[in-house]
């Protein structure tokens, strides 16, 4: 790596994007008319990639200077993030005179007519294409635009330092900007329908990208599994969709969501299967129970990917989806009569998901499938969120469901953020250890036993690695909601209304609100014995010794994004950021007086709630999460560094405490039947895998026999018997001028004498 | 002046020979004759049926046709010259090739 240091001039190619914006700021547009521009670049930074990926292949230049398509992709995603980050800023400074959303860009696509009840070709409907924005897309804009360019920042290290993928890249570059391109499409669209389109075009890439180390049977495997298990969620979208569609006539968010007396007239009941198929459409695509098995698969792909598409961003599709239901149940001061259930149901599911996915994450010894389920669980706290939200919502409880609504998009955020850069980090641990191990045994034939992933390999990083080590560090208490730093201001938040539901008003609430509670305590655990067991204690390694922090463009987004995960909580819970994303901005924090009054108003919020429950609440997440969790993570799995070894010094206090506590023995508790029940994932995998051997398999050879044999025999059929019937009809063709002309001259006077026949 | 269904009857006639001689010959040029026999009988209804209307359309009609029976003949003949000289004869028998 001796010639990385100049490496970091390829970036000068990309001081004209970031010029664009000023330019076309100078020009007198309004940022919202740009928005298109946030999907087209990626959009054509793809054909541009793939086609001079073909051509260039092996070339000298593109494979140093280009990156093999990695700086193509950079600049379109830099587009994309800096006009994003302009729509960000002047919404915020007219926050005061925005009302609510803005569409623009929208023109016609599709037009046409349809029947009415009486056959009368009559109503027309029109499907368009357009931008919608409001608070909730543009922090989930933000989300995606800035991570998609952290990522592929950090990909420039961690993919083209790898000769496995050497000559390859251009294809990931090219499904990174393609997947890139569905996301920002997804959020920005106007309508159901391109939510939809954007949604399977996300599918396809996430499908593309876990299967990129196609020639591995795991690889290919874990591809196929996702796309089908989200598929299964997908038919239900889709499903949910036509029903909307018959309830409205449109798919537009604007025509759906205007008119609240139009929620009088419709079928509750119909109302409440479309979202409830909707639902199960993001339950699919998040990951939740019981559509959950394809993520931890997932982890197949490069480590790039498991942290864009399937810990920041792409999952939290379907959560964006159940954000968009909203406005169907928050529907005057009683809600609509019907649909109580389904913020229950969106809660339980949460709830369940929380649970199981923290209980699994227990004993994965796999870096990324500890994340993974991390992921799963986390995310299935903001299902819970918006679950109350919809509750509250639903019941008229306007101030708690904003809040609580406004929580769960918080723990979007922080959860994005530290969760991406968890997986970059755990990305550069893998790297740094494959190429020690890659160095220490070169030329050696023991490769395939040696997996870089598996923590039991690892201990002691945190004298090798203070970056990534640091960075792991926050991005876990981010997770685990430590106190002041980061997720701490968002799940507090849930957990708290949750269980003031449960408390006050919903006695069933009481499910998901235990079990959200329990869950914060296993993540302290979970996230704990993770950090302790890649970087406490002593090596259990050799290649742990030849471990060196030197790739370049690996460190800077750990940096900053360690830097958002410890400050920006707090900071944005100061700006009453939770009151903005749930469009509430009559009690902004913002009219705090004095930036002192503000802290004090927050943190005497976070603390000393004035419900007496909720503070009994608050106070046992803290003390599950921060104390007991964290503490017997470090009984089981810490211990002292190697005699001569120093951790840097933002994490050598955690060190220390890992070798006060550590015993490292945790025989006992892995031999346990639980123990082994949740290794196997609690038999989730197992047995959906008999169920469709059974079902679906016989069926499905029953089928490609049927298209074998019967299709496509009676398509041979037909054309063997075409050509022989053909070699009859030759005959007729002499070939002689004078025998056409009698053809035609019989043609012509039967025609005449037809038309004699009919007029006559 | 003479009756039109007489003109139109000679058409007929002339367009009947003009159909069996494409049928019966093999020489191209005479087909190509018969051809313009055919269009000819049909000049001649519109010639007639112009003067017993008064109305000057069929003649340009037949101006027309004619002119462009003019040019399809020059090119007929020109096909025929190309065909003499890949096969050696005219017969049209002998052009069948695009049939196999």
């Amino acid at each position: 790596m001796t010639e990385s240091s100049n490496e970091y001039n390829l970036l000068l190619p990309l001081i004209p994007v970031l010029l664009m914006v000023p330019a076309l700021y100078i020009s007198g547009m309004e940022s919202y008319d740009a928005a298109f521009l946030i999907v087209l670049a990626p959009f054509i930074a793809f054909p541009t990639i793939i086609i001079a990926g073909q051509l260039y292949n092996g070339n000298e230049t593109w494979k140093n200077k280009m990156k093999e398509g990695g700086i193509i992709g950079l600049a379109a995603l830099l587009v994309s993030l800096s006009v994003s980050v302009w729509i960000l800023i002047e919404y915020l400074a007219e926050i005061h005179h925005f009302s609510g959303h803005q569409v623009t860009s929208w023109i016609e696509w599709i037009s046409f007519e349809v029947l009415q009840s009486d056959y009368t070709m009559s109503s027309k409907r029109v499907i368009g294409v357009g931008v919608w924005i409001d608070s909730v897309t543009l922090m989930l804009l933000f989300v995606a635009t800035f991570l998609c360019f952290l990522i592929c920042w950090f990909s420039l290290g961690y993919m083209n330092t790898d000769p496995i993928n050497e000559d390859r890249n251009h294809r990931f570059y090219a499904e990174f900007v393609l997947f890139a391109m569905g996301m920002f499409g997804m959020v920005l669209a106007d309508n159901f329908l391109w939510l939809f389109i954007f949604w399977e075009i996300m599918g396809l890439c996430s499908y593309l990208l876990i299967g990129f180390y196609f020639w591995k049977e795991s690889a290919a495997y874990a591809a196929k599994k996702a796309f089908l298990t989200t598929r299964v969620g997908d038919v239900f979208l889709m499903v949910g969709l036509l029903i909307l569609y018959d309830i409205y006539g449109s798919l537009e968010f604007s025509v759906i969501f205007a008119d609240p007396s139009l929620h009088g007239a419709v079928d509750s009941d119909k109302l409440f299967w479309a979202l409830l198929m909707m639902f199960i459409g993001a339950i699919g695509k998040s990951a939740q129970f019981p559509l959950h098995v394809w993520l931890p698969d997932a982890m197949e792909g490069p480590t790039p990917v498991s942290a864009l598409i399937h810990a920041a961003t792409m999952v939290n599709a379907g959560l964006y989806l159940v954000a968009r239901m909203v406005p169907f149940v928050d529907v005057g001061h009683h809600g609509v009569a019907g649909l109580e259930d389904l913020g229950l149901i969106v809660a339980y599911i949460g709830g369940i998901t929380a649970f199981m996915a923290a209980s699994i994450a227990f004993v994965q010894n796999d870096i990324k499938k500890v994340l993974a389920y991390s992921t799963m669980s986390q995310l299935a706290y903001i299902f819970t969120g918006l679950g109350s939200a919809l509750w509250f919502y639903n019941h008229g409880e306007h101030h708690a469901a904003t809040f609580v609504f406004g929580a769960s998009m918080f723990h979007l955020f922080n959860h994005a953020m530290a969760k991406g850069m968890l997986f970059m980090a755990s990305g550069s641990v893998i790297h740094e250890v494959h190429h020690a191990h890659d160095h220490l045994h070169e030329g050696g034939n023991d490769h395939d036993d040696f997996d870089p992933q598996d923590m039991r390999n690892m201990g002691g990083l945190a004298s090798k690695m203070p970056v990534t080590s640091t960075a792991m560090m926050i991005g876990s208490m981010s997770i685990i909601g430590i106190p002041l730093i980061g997720g701490f201001w968002s799940k507090e938040g849930i957990i708290a209304e949750t269980w003031l539901a449960a408390l006050e008003h919903e006695p069933l609430m009481i499910g998901p609100a235990i079990l959200i509670l329990l869950t914060a305590g296993m993540t302290g655990f979970y996230m704990s014995r993770m950090w302790f067991m890649t970087f406490a204690g002593e090596p259990k390694h050799d290649v742990v010794n030849h471990v060196h922090e030197s790739t370049p463009w690996i460190k800077e987004p750990l940096v900053i994004l360690a830097v958002i995960s410890f400050l920006g909580g707090f900071l944005l819970a100061l700006f009453g950021v939770i009151d903005y994303l749930s469009g509430e901005y009559d009690h902004l924090a913002l009219h705090k007086p004095s930036l002192l009054e503000a802290i004090i108003y927050e943190l005497e919020h976070a603390f000393l709630p004035k419900n007496p429950n909720l503070r009994i609440v608050g106070w046992t997440t803290i003390l599950l999460s921060f104390i007991i969790g964290p503490i017997i993570a470090a009984r089981v799995h810490g211990g002292k560094l190697a005699e001569g070894h120093r951790a840097s010094p933002m994490v050598a206090w955690l060190t220390s405490l890992s070798g006060m506590f550590g015993s490292q023995d945790a025989t006992e508790l892995s031999q346990s039947s639980l123990s082994e029940a949740l290794q196997n994932r609690l038999y989730f995998d197992y047995y959906y895998e008999l169920a469709l051997s059974k079902t679906v398999l016989p069926f499905a050879v029953f089928a490609a026999w049927f298209d074998k044999t019967v299709i496509d025999g009676i398509i041979k059929k037909v054309a063997a018997n075409s050509v022989l019937g053909s070699f009859q009809i030759r005959r007729v063709t002499t070939g002689r001028a004078s025998d056409y002309i009698l053809m035609v001259a019989v043609g012509t006077l039967s025609i005449f004498v037809l038309a004699w026949g009919v007029s006559g | 002046m003479i009756d039109p269904s007489w003109i139109a009857a000679l058409g007929v006639i002339l367009f009947g020979i003009g159909l069996l001689g494409t049928f019966y010959h093999k020489n191209a040029i005479v087909v190509l004759m018969c051809i313009e026999l055919m269009l000819n009988a049909a000049n001649l209804n519109f010639v007639a049926a112009a003067s017993h209307y008064g109305d000057v359309d069929g003649w340009v009609f037949t101006a027309i046709a004619i002119s462009i029976a003019a040019a399809e003949v020059a090119i007929g003949l020109a096909i025929l010259l190309s065909l003499y000289s890949t096969q050696g004869t005219i017969s049209l028998d002998g052009a069948r090739e695009l049939r196999n």
